[in-house]
């Protein structure tokens, strides 16, 4: 399955390139048959596929320097990349090139409980931090769904999000400083450990970058209190509507809660196959909603968030109450959560989870107009995802052998991103623009916005070397262009 | 920058601050206008000085050329409340004091407490990132911005992020125009994050007179059982200026705890915390009773008392060090303790050489603690070689390019900000 679009031409590779890159690496590093490559040549997101010429791996942010020069030297086009969980294809080589894999700059290279942060390479995984501060009373707190795989760089590049973000924020309210190796080879420091710096807030403008603007290498990163204890809570409800009512219903009581999740019936079915955690597949919708903070305040906001899941009809089926989120029901119930993308594969083939966020009071809307659209396409859609936030997952089965299933999937998702548009809301809450999404921008923004975006690009990142052809569509000239970028994929 | 223009004599067009004039003061009352005068005020060379409630007009460098005031005050209109969806979009021109009003309709309110709220405006606040004690527990100006508009110096309209509260389409503006002073748009919308507001508040209020135990204390409640919205540290001086508004006791220091969340969570935290801190005189303050307490810690970096004000930025552990070496007869200091932030108001007469020598050590000792010191009050003819910004950051080559990027013609608020930019 290969991007039938305008993709740029595949870039003749010198075999100078590898050589050169296996001088300045050790042939351990770098990987250069396809065979070893097959990985590369997707993300998570597996609509469009582009094989890499060549993967390296560095261990220092002077080896990644190395190799910008050595790509810059041979004029090729290089990406950055971490543990390939990327739902939007934002480490698709396009064009070929080179792909240039963090995940074996993985140290945790401070860690400061007094002064709250730890600095990090950015191709350590998300969870093995918070597993490392066990004890210390402290975590790091934006935990994507996907925390198990991706990488700390990979969040940044994105300004990840997941379940807790309600509460806690996204990675950008996490994110101190960073170094970063721009596109031409030099080294950054922006920010630091001491939160205020006179100056412009560079390190916030490059979190969500998406690696057009570099390679960040080093993130110093908040360390945030542990809660001292929690509430979880299984709601259940004949309908999608009557839980996304407890949804507002629970915000306009003035609780914050740390997580609001939302599957739907078909979702759960999926999920129950998979973990037999106890939801009931009769249910309509059900809400993981937690709570957390001191122990002295729970009980009262426990109470008043079963009143309100009661006044919409629906009944508390599960209370877990819980003092570190390492209590077995407390992981099992999350694990059910967390791995519900996965849990999907017992019921089709193939799949592609959206990305789209209305804000939280038109959910009911757009969830009618998701089961319309798969009502219309003939398509089953399933759906999880962070109901405080408003931000939406449905996710589209379909079987990738059958191209008249591809395409109605395609159709479907831009008719469910351009409702959010409508709705006030966005087509990516924590997945990134990448290759999926370009297109959409021009309905987001206006060509002055555009025009602002590729300014700022084309200062970080002149020649457009570094994840070419990613976020922002076209060049500043092309912004009129509309029409999909890419056809689908035969 | 040759400029054609010259400095006004008189205050007839307005004010810019550090004793400079305007050439004008436009002040549009809808955002075509201000992208209008922009154009046009640009085109005749001049630079443009945006400005809200004016209460930081001597902040920053000396304004660098000839130009026209831009007063935001004519857009303050509430564009959209979702009250429901926790967002507010709001015109930069309305005050905070307005916004609050407007939230306090739905029991809600937004984190961002600056000083002169009835005065200074949204756009203010965050060019300025000006924040307040509860930054230690529900963060800065840039965690509450999830949306921004601007205007560029070619008088065109941006926008970033977006109205809904978790959104990662396209860059982050809102991140860079917060803080950026001005210098790289002009703010004329915001849309914010908002919380419900708490159903109790609390301040512990603690006397320490054992300057030893100081970094005991904040490390012990780096670690507390509770969760402290703010924890502050005050000295002799601005304890005693600040006790006055609720009766308190004095001590060397004062360390204050801030806290809001249910009353049961509240309850429960001030016990707890009063046996996690050993001093003999602690004071409590229960919910309208702790309102005058938190006004005074969020109004202090406003006080005007003598000519000179700095703020070191340097790491929590630090802070008691640094506050030790400050003499209360000379300096009233306030720290947002857990974030290593130390406002300080100089006391009394001051001569020049008196400040340098009293700054430099500081600053020094705030680089090499990988902080920094920044002037927010000094008389302007200090400004250049006492360096209000301190020695710009290893950054800063970057940050420039930024600014050439999104202001060529270096148009917006030039002077004012980090090396002179």
């Amino acid at each position: 399955m290969a991007s039938t679009g305008i993709a740029p031409p595949r870039i003749a590779i010198s075999p100078r390139l590898s050589s050169d890159l296996v001088a300045a690496l050790g042939a351990d590093n770098v990987l250069q048959r396809p065979e070893e490559m097959l990985v590369y040549e997707c993300d998570g997101y597996m609509v469009e596929r582009s094989m890499p010429d060549l993967v390296v791996f560095p261990t220092s942010t002077e080896q990644v320097v190395e190799i910008v020069k050595i790509c810059n030297r041979h004029s090729v086009p290089f990406v950055p990349r971490g543990a390939g969980t990327s739902l939007a294809g934002g480490t698709l080589s396009i064009g070929g090139g080179v792909t240039i894999c963090l995940t074996r700059m993985k140290r945790i290279l401070e860690v400061s409980i007094r002064d709250r942060y730890a600095v990090v390479e950015t191709g350590l995984v998300n969870v093995f931090l918070t597993r490392s501060l066990a004890g210390t009373g402290f975590h790091y707190a934006p935990d994507p769904s996907s925390q198990g795989a991706c990488t700390i760089g990979g969040n940044v590049a994105t300004n990840s999000g997941g379940p807790h973000t309600l509460k806690y924020g996204v990675t950008v309210n996490h994110i101190r400083g960073v170094t970063l190796v721009m596109p031409d080879g030099e080294v950054v420091e922006t920010g630091g450990a001491v939160e205020d710096q006179p100056g412009y807030d560079l390190t916030g403008v490059i979190v969500g970058n998406e690696g057009t603007f570099g390679i960040v290498t080093k993130a110093i990163v908040n360390l945030t209190r542990d809660p001292e204890a929690g509430r979880t809570f299984l709601g259940v409800f004949d309908t999608v509507d009557a839980a996304t009512e407890t949804v507002s219903g629970i915000i306009a009581a003035g609780i914050v809660p740390a997580a609001l999740e939302m599957l739907d019936n078909l979702m759960i079915q999926a999920v129950e196959q998979a973990f037999g955690f106890g939801f009931p597949t009769e249910a309509g919708a059900v809400l993981i909603i937690e709570i957390d903070g001191l122990e002295a305040g729970l009980d009262r906001e426990a109470r008043a968030i079963a009143a309100i899941v009661e006044s919409r009809g629906g009944a508390v089926r599960r209370s877990i109450s819980w003092r570190t989120r390492k209590e077995p029901e407390y992981v099992a119930i999350w694990k059910s959560r967390k791995s519900a993308f996965g849990a999907i594969g017992r019921l089709s083939p193939t799949y592609c989870t959206q990305d789209g966020v209305v804000p939280r009071t038109k959910l009911p809307e757009i969830l009618r107009f998701i089961v319309d659209v798969g009502r219309r396409h003939g398509l089953r859609i399933a759906n999880v995802f962070h109901a405080g936030d408003g931000n939406i997952h449905p996710i589209l089965l379909y079987d990738e052998r059958d191209p008249d299933q591809v395409k109605s999937v395609l159709l479907a998702s831009h008719e469910i991103l351009d409702k959010c548009i409508e709705l006030g809301g966005s087509v990516t809450g924590e997945h990134g623009i990448g290759v999926e999404k370009m297109e959409f921008m021009p309905k987001l923004f206006t060509p002055a916005d555009l025009a602002a975006m590729t300014t700022l690009r084309n200062m970080f990142n002149p020649i457009g070397r570094c994840n070419p052809a990613k976020l922002l569509p076209g060049g500043a000239g092309c912004l009129e262009k509309t029409g999909p970028r890419r056809a689908a994929p035969a | 920058m040759n400029s054609p223009l010259s400095w006004p004599e008189d205050a007839q067009g307005g004010v810019l601050g550090d004793g400079r004039y305007a050439l004008a003061t436009d002040r549009p009352a809808s955002v075509d206008e201000l992208l209008d005068r922009v154009r046009e005020r640009v085109g005749q060379g001049c630079a443009i000085y945006p400005q809200g409630g004016r209460t930081a007009l001597d902040y920053g460098g000396e304004p660098a050329r000839p130009g026209s005031a831009l007063d935001l005050t004519g857009l303050d209109r509430v564009i959209d409340y979702p009250y429901a969806d926790m967002t507010i979009t709001i015109e930069a021109g309305m005050t905070l004091a307005a916004l609050a009003k407007v939230l306090a309709e739905q029991n809600q309110r937004v984190v961002l407490d600056a000083p002169e709220g009835d005065r200074a405006t949204i756009g203010g606040i965050l060019a300025t990132s000006a924040s307040g004690p509860r930054r230690f527990g529900m963060g800065r100006p840039r965690d509450q911005l999830i949306g921004v508009s601007f205007a560029s110096s070619s008088g065109e309209l941006v926008k970033g992020g977006g109205r809904v509260v978790k959104n990662v389409a396209g860059y982050d503006f809102p991140k860079l125009l917060t803080g950026s002073m001005g210098t790289l748009g002009v703010i004329t919308q915001a849309t914010l994050k908002v919380r419900p507001k708490p159903e109790a508040s609390a301040i512990i209020w603690a006397p320490l007179d054992d300057g030893d135990a100081l970094e005991r204390t904040l490390e012990r409640l780096n670690v507390s059982e509770t969760r402290p919205v703010a924890i502050e540290l005050l000295n002799a001086s601005a304890a005693s200026t600040i006790a006055a508004v609720a009766d308190l006791p004095v001590g060397r220091f004062v360390v204050v705890l801030g806290f809001e969340d249910n009353a049961d969570s509240v309850d429960w935290q001030l016990v707890r915390a009063r046996q996690e801190i050993d001093s003999s005189a602690m004071a409590i303050a229960r919910d309208s009773a702790s309102e005058p307490i938190w006004s005074a810690l969020v109004e202090f970096p406003a006080l005007a008392i003598g000519p000179l004000s700095f703020q070191a930025n340097i790491a929590p552990r630090s802070v008691a060090a640094f506050v030790e070496r400050l003499d209360p007869d000379r300096w009233r200091v306030k720290v947002h303790a857990g974030n290593g932030i130390v406002q300080a108001h100089g006391l009394g007469e001051w001569t020049f050489e008196q400040a340098a020598a009293e700054i430099e050590p500081l600053r020094a000792a705030a680089v090499a603690d990988e902080g920094n010191l920044i002037l927010p009050r000094c008389p302007t003819a200090w400004k250049t070689r006492l360096g209000v910004w301190g020695d710009p950051r290893a950054d800063w080559s970057l940050a420039r390019r930024v600014k050439e990027a999104l202001d060529p013609l270096a148009a917006l608020n030039p002077g004012r900000f980090v090396d002179s930019i």
